[in-house]
């Protein structure tokens, strides 16, 4: 094996082996757990930084470790696994950042460290699976490294929440290895190939095909929300402000939209899959999910849930990028993949500091915010204004490539959704950024909730990643042309696809 | 000089915005606020300088961003950067004693940046993305004085501005589709649909105050401070020209259906506005309906040039002369209320005196500027098929009439009533005596930087600009002399179309649920609403919860099910080997 091979797997063991590290390490070693989270989360970013520049220069990355007789781990890349690795190792290392600041001196902090560095691991390897065994492996061990990052606060709302979210997210992997299983059946190992790996069994066994893209997307649509699917995600947002932020932007979420983008990019492939009639379903269903999300978010005043709801929304928008049959809308559809996760996450992480500094957690609670906290509260605009697809910002890419592809692609209609739901994202962001700078406070803000160790507005370890994901969200769209933005990566990856 | 490297072009437009990054800092907040006025400079300059036809492209900016200067936007960009940086040397005066000043010029930075971002822009995105600045940030001009009338005025100002974007939105990406590129202008052959034709036009008009729009921007008005109401009325208000000018393509193919279509609404616009305006008490809504009024000409001029594009030059012409005539003339206009307020009884005669030169051009006296731009819009209407030009040769100078009424009434209106002296200061009065003088510049003629050929007046059309000024004069003064004091007009409330609704809504809703029909109505409704909202929340809540959550939470269930999971797949997998 050579550094090839290796560095695949010293990118998991980033963040396996902290995991390990913290759960043997006292609970009160703040000190060496926060050393270990930030470097291996630096460690993971720098090894990302390097395999993303050798897929840039056409080198390939691959190595297969044996774990059962007959059942071997396959991690490999390419571009679009670059795109969510990077996006989770960026987003993982500020999210520890803003963890440590946001759990300080609350008890469990080993458990939660421990699982979060393992709900990464999951995600990277992801990220990096090179067949659907593999996926399905690394994706079944993030339902479950998740479980406890839900439940962290042990409340009995918490608790009912994590059932929730087992349930669905069990219920969903079983659909997921019923369909991988009914396919291997027919057509043996399934390794992620550009441009589609069943060509060879695609006449044989066009009706069942089309049944294990259905079952595949059911089982995936959990996790990415898809309605009626996505009843979990709403309540989930009892976990920490820190678990929300991931699950939203990068782990579990993602991990489902993810699956959808694999499954009609590189397992049917996207010729394939219009073949058997699949993507007018597919879209259909982001449009119903994309209009429904944002319905229910108008009339939440929990601030935490109407992200939530707005998260069911805007996640779809990658569906519905994927599941129009052209490369310019796949471009909207896959670079939204990172553009939806650093606007969200920016929103969670305000939201967390509003409800740690002032304990306020309701819209209506809001009032003022952006005198008290005028640098939490601007973050904040930026990324719900991103999400309504204010131009420059990161959602306006995604719109545009969205709009303009599907009328390249003939179908007008999607413009209609895309109009519609950002008329409702506005209907319920704007508010919010009226009620923040505009209006007078309610009262003097409490003082009880301010975190040890907070000079200016709040701890700088909360305040620092959410201004950092905010001028991304700023940089990635008003220079979405540079090289090396989401937006080139989504176009190099969608041109390989569409060769 | 051989005029400024085009790289000037974005720099022009992002002066604005990097004086507004130094804001958040409380030291230089002063200094921004003072400094303000000169960010509309180096526009200005640009506008002055460059040379027609002048590019840049960015590559890495956004989409790849594309700037440029044309003869359109040499003409929009000189009275836009004149009119923010006047409004600036006013408002630094006017705001002098408020405590949010700071706030408002901060808003007023950003949504300069905007405008003069969206005249340069020769690519769609960066159009999009100005545009949006520009009203986004216009919401904390219109809520400035932040009483409930004005936060009404910017609740109904930020729905017209989301509405638009949306609009915007879905027009830009289907002439993007249809075009196969984000170039602007559209190349006169561009082979667009009827729906983009119609998306570009309803966008237009939905921020050009022909429709909807104009009851918001009426309102907003009111409530304005005067600076605000000068660049509003006299800059921000011309996007949805240049919206159309950029769009569509001109000059080419006639869409006789749309060119129309846009000539009605622009006589609509032309009546409305004179009609309306004519009940106002307020100074300033009089000068907001004689700008819907006044865009209603440009927007016949764009009409003529849909339906006739042979003759599409001199339509051009008119639009541009048009756009810069009644920019100054209705900035002098919309100041000279401030100072009017600020001088008091004291000096009021000057003050109006000064306000009966931009008075006049708007009603189109001979040898003013007004007179010029309306025998170009007569010569660019003047192509039009027969029974169009017929009645616009009539309803021309009864619109022109109206205009002079429309005049006649602000002046009675603006006429300092309360006595003692007021506390004008030089950073109001030197200002708006500077955009007097701009309007007084065509009595001897326009500079050739903002002039085309036509520019000057030809003495032999005096009388036909004269007489409907002097018999719109006369008729106001019989009226004032004799109607005023018995009969009031009826005032139609500002908001006009917009109010009604509110009005008829509420009292159809008052008088409904007086009958018990409208309690039964509203019950009906509510209850239907909240029994899907439950049923949704049961759907979500209840069914795993209830079976499976409990025992799911339970590790070793869980882990169980996951080692069945592995187990059942490696059994799966294995006789594949």
């Amino acid at each position: 094996m050579n550094f090839d091979s290796w560095v695949l797997v010293l990118i998991l063991l980033s963040s396996l082996v902290p995991a390990v590290v913290i759960f043997l390490l006292p609970e009160e070693s703040r000190r060496w757990r926060t050393a270990i989270n930030l470097g291996g989360a630096g460690m993971k970013l720098v090894l990302v930084g390097v395999v993303v520049w050798g897929v840039y220069h056409e080198h390939t990355y691959s190595v297969s470790l044996a774990l059962l007789p007959g059942l071997a781990l396959l991690l490999r890349v390419d571009a679009l696994s670059m795109l969510f690795a990077t996006l989770s190792a960026l987003l993982w290392f500020l999210t520890t950042v803003y963890a440590v600041g946001y759990l300080e001196g609350s008890p469990r902090r080993r458990r939660f460290f421990g699982f979060f560095s393992l709900c990464v691991t999951a995600t990277i390897g992801i990220a990096l699976s090179g067949n659907l065994v593999t996926f399905l492996i690394f994706y079944e061990l993030l339902t479950l490294s998740t479980y406890p990052l839900v439940v962290h606060r042990g409340t009995e709302k918490s608790l009912r929440a994590g059932g929730v979210y087992l349930a669905y997210t069990l219920g969903g992997g079983l659909t997921l290895t019923l369909a991988i299983a009914w396919l291997q059946a027919l057509a043996g190992p399934v390794n992620f190939t550009t441009g589609g790996a069943l060509h060879h069994i695609a006449d044989a066994h066009a009706p069942a095909l089309r049944w294990v893209f259905a079952l595949m997307i059911l089982g995936l649509g959990v996790k990415a929300a898809l309605v009626p699917l996505h009843g979990w995600l709403p309540q989930a947002m009892v976990a920490p402000a820190p678990v929300s932020a991931l699950l939203h932007a990068v782990a579990v979420v993602k991990a489902g939209a993810f699956g959808i983008v694999r499954v009609v990019y590189d397992v049917y492939g996207v010729k394939l899959a219009s073949q058997i009639g699949a993507m007018p379903w597919l879209a259909a269903a982001a449009a119903v999910t994309i209009l429904y999300g944002s319905l229910r978010a108008l009339s939440q005043d929990d601030l935490k849930k109407r992200l939530a709801f707005s998260t069911v929304s805007q996640v779809s928008y990658i569906v519905l990028g994927v599941a129009i049959f052209g490369p310019v809308a796949s471009v909207g559809g896959t670079v939204h993949l990172v553009h939806q996760g650093f606007m969200k996450i920016t929103l969670f992480f305000c939201a967390g500091s509003f409800a740690e500094t002032l304990g306020v957690h309701r819209v209506s609670e809001l009032d003022g915010v952006g005198r008290r906290m005028p640098w939490t509260m601007a973050a904040f605009t930026i990324g719900a204004l991103g999400m309504i697809g204010v131009p420059p910002l990161a959602g306006f890419i995604t719109k545009w490539y969205l709009g303009t592809g599907a009328w390249e692609a003939g179908q007008p209609w999607v413009i209609a959704v895309l109009a519609a739901s950002s008329l409702l994202n506005a209907a319920y962001f704007l508010p919010v950024i009226h009620a923040g700078w505009f209006k007078p406070p309610a009262g003097p803000w409490p003082t009880q909730h301010v975190p040890a160790g907070a000079r200016g507005e709040t701890h700088w370890m909360l305040l620092g990643p959410s201004l950092v994901t905010a001028a991304l969200v700023v940089v990635i769209g008003l220079l979405a042309n540079a090289p090396f933005t989401p937006l080139e990566w989504a176009r190099l990856l969608v041109a390989r696809e569409y060769e | 000089m051989t005029g400024l490297h085009p790289l000037t072009l974005p720099l022009a437009a992002a002066a604005p915005l990097l004086l507004a990054m130094l804001w958040p800092a409380r030291a230089c907040r002063a200094a921004t606020v003072w400094l303000t006025p000169g960010a509309a400079l180096p526009a200005l300059l640009v506008a002055l300088l460059m040379p027609e036809g002048a590019t840049v492209e960015g590559r890495w900016l956004l989409l790849g961003a594309r700037f440029g200067l044309d003869g359109t936007g040499q003409t929009f960009l000189f009275f836009t950067a004149l009119l923010w940086g006047v409004g600036a040397v006013f408002g630094r005066s006017y705001l002098a004693r408020d405590a949010t000043r700071d706030r408002f010029f901060l808003f007023y930075l950003l949504a300069m940046a905007g405008n003069f971002g969206l005249i340069m822009a020769f690519d769609a995105p960066v159009f999009y993305c100005c545009f949006a600045l520009m009203s986004f940030a216009s919401y904390g001009l219109v809520i400035h004085n932040g009483d409930a009338e004005a936060l009404r005025a910017g609740r109904i100002y930020i729905y017209l501005v989301v509405l638009g974007e949306v609009l915007l939105f879905a027009a830009l990406v289907t002439i993007v589709g249809a075009t196969g590129s984000t170039r602007l202008p559209v190349a006169a052959d561009a082979p667009l649909r009827p729906l983009t034709v119609g998306l570009a036009v309803a966008d237009g008009d939905w921020r050009r105050p022909a429709a909807a729009k104009m009851c918001g921007y009426a309102l907003a008005q009111v409530r304005c401070a005067t600076p605000t109401s000068a660049v509003l009325s006299g800059a921000m208000i011309k996007a949805g020209v240049i919206g159309w000018l950029r769009f569509l393509p001109w000059g080419q193919t006639p869409q006789p259906a749309w060119g129309s279509l846009l000539l009605l609404l622009g006589l609509a616009g032309a009546f409305f506005g004179v009609v309306v305006g004519l009940t106002q008490r307020n100074p300033k809504t009089v000068l907001a309906y004689s700008s819907i009024s006044q865009m209603g000409l440009i927007t016949l001029a764009l009409g003529a040039g849909l339906v006739a594009p042979e003759h599409w030059p001199a339509a051009q012409t008119a639009v541009l002369l048009y756009a810069l005539h009644h920019g100054l003339a209705k900035g002098a206009l919309f100041l000279g209320v401030g100072v009017a307020q600020a001088t008091g009884a004291h000096g009021r005669g000057w003050t109006v005196a000064g306000l009966l030169l931009p008075a006049l051009a708007l009603a189109g006296a001979p040898w003013t500027s007004g007179a010029i731009a309306k025998s170009a819009l007569k010569a660019g209407l003047g192509a039009l098929p027969g029974a169009w030009a017929e009645w616009l040769a009539v309803l021309l100078p009864v619109s022109a009439v109206g205009t002079t009424l429309l005049m006649a009434r602000f002046l009675v209106l603006v006429w300092p009533r309360e006595s003692g002296r007021g506390h004008l200061t030089a950073g109001m009065a030197l200002p708006w005596l500077g955009l007097r003088g701009a309007v007084a510049v065509p009595l001897v003629g326009w500079p050739s930087a903002v002039g085309r050929e036509g520019t000057t007046f030809d003495t032999s059309k005096a009388w036909s600009s004269a007489w409907p000024v002097l018999a719109g004069a006369l008729v106001g003064w019989v009226a004032w002399k004799w109607g005023a004091p018995r009969a009031r007009l009826p005032v139609i409330p500002a908001g006009d179309l917009l109010a009604v609704v509110e009005r008829v809504s509420h009292s159809l809703r008052s008088h409904l649920s007086r009958r018990g029909f409208g309690r039964v109505w509203t019950r009906a409704v509510g209850g239907a609403a909240a029994a899907l909202r439950r049923a949704a929340g049961n759907l979500e809540a209840t069914l795993p919860e209830r079976r499976c959550g409990r025992s799911l939470q339970r590790w070793p269930v869980a882990g169980g099910v996951f080692l069945l999971l592995i187990v059942v797949l490696a059994l799966l997998l294995t006789p594949l080997r």
